[in-house]
């Protein structure tokens, strides 16, 4: 039987980054669904305990497009069942494997953010819960409040790394 | 160039996050028009000074195609409006 390749992390090797006023860390690649429907946000966040994922979190993603977040790994029949309950509605596409997530927190986190994005990141204009597809310098990233001073960068999984060490980067200076 | 493109779905946003396509009033010739009707068509623009309609796509956003009305002279954005939603409406 030949060899299949393991899944390893796209940020095994980076550990998270404590600064003054900021922290930097990987987040667990745990799932994330592509819902593409049209509905609006409350209702797809109201079916999630029907579909047993109620911890899980909706996010904004585009006309007529979420994310659907969790740090828990989904086997193929639970994704089943939100496609099913989304059935004539609305579609899913699993990208838990292709896209990664980094959480920033901290008094300078908003600061930090500001040096490589063009959103308005004032807590009246971007409040907790609201996310934006965006640019960070030149690598397109879904940007989203979760707490006043907590945000999380969902980023394709081959620019990961290279988020991660500017982020890096721009929290040690 | 304007600067700033204000999308119907995220916001105001640098023109960086956006590609242009072009002119938006252009009409696509039948398949059967005329061989000039066709050759204006691919190879002959207006360059407007003034009020002017644009495809710009929302490349690194939403990734939706809009309408942008913005004046070429002073660089103002006027209007813009998600292209699909506009056809379905049947206003651009």
């Amino acid at each position: 039987m030949p060899e299949r390749p393991e899944h390893k992390p796209a940020l095994a090797d980076k550990a998270t980054v404590e600064g003054s006023g900021i922290r930097l860390e990987p987040l667990p690649e745990g799932h994330l669904l592509h819902v593409i429907g049209a509905f609006d946000g409350d209702s797809l966040a109201n079916a999630l305990p029907t579909a047993g994922l109620a911890t899980s979190t909706v996010r904004a993603a585009g006309y007529q497009q979420w994310y659907i977040t969790g740090e828990e790994s989904l086997p193929p029949s639970r994704i089943a069942l939100l496609a099913d309950h989304l059935k004539g509605r609305g579609f899913v596409s699993d990208q838990s494997h292709g896209r990664i997530r980094i959480a920033l927190s901290g008094p300078r986190a908003a600061d930090l953010l500001a040096q490589g994005t063009a959103v308005d990141l004032d807590a009246a204009a971007f409040p907790i819960g609201q996310s934006a597809v965006t640019l960070f310098g030149h690598v397109s990233v879904q940007l989203t409040r979760t707490q006043a001073a907590r945000f999380e960068l969902t980023v394709l999984r081959s620019f990961a790394e290279d988020l991660y060490e500017m982020l890096e980067h721009a929290a040690a200076t | 160039m304007a600067s700033l493109i204000s999308c119907p779905h995220c916001g105001v946003r640098p023109k960086e996050e956006f590609t242009i396509r072009g002119d938006a009033s252009l009409a696509r010739p039948t398949g059967d028009a005329d061989a000039g009707v066709w050759y204006d068509y691919v190879y002959l623009r207006d360059n407007p000074k003034g009020r002017h309609k644009e495809y710009w796509h929302h490349s690194s956003g939403c990734r939706r195609w809009l309408i942008v009305e913005r004046d070429t002279v002073s660089h103002a954005v006027h209007t813009v409006s998600d292209a699909a939603l506009a056809k379905l409406g049947g206003a651009a």
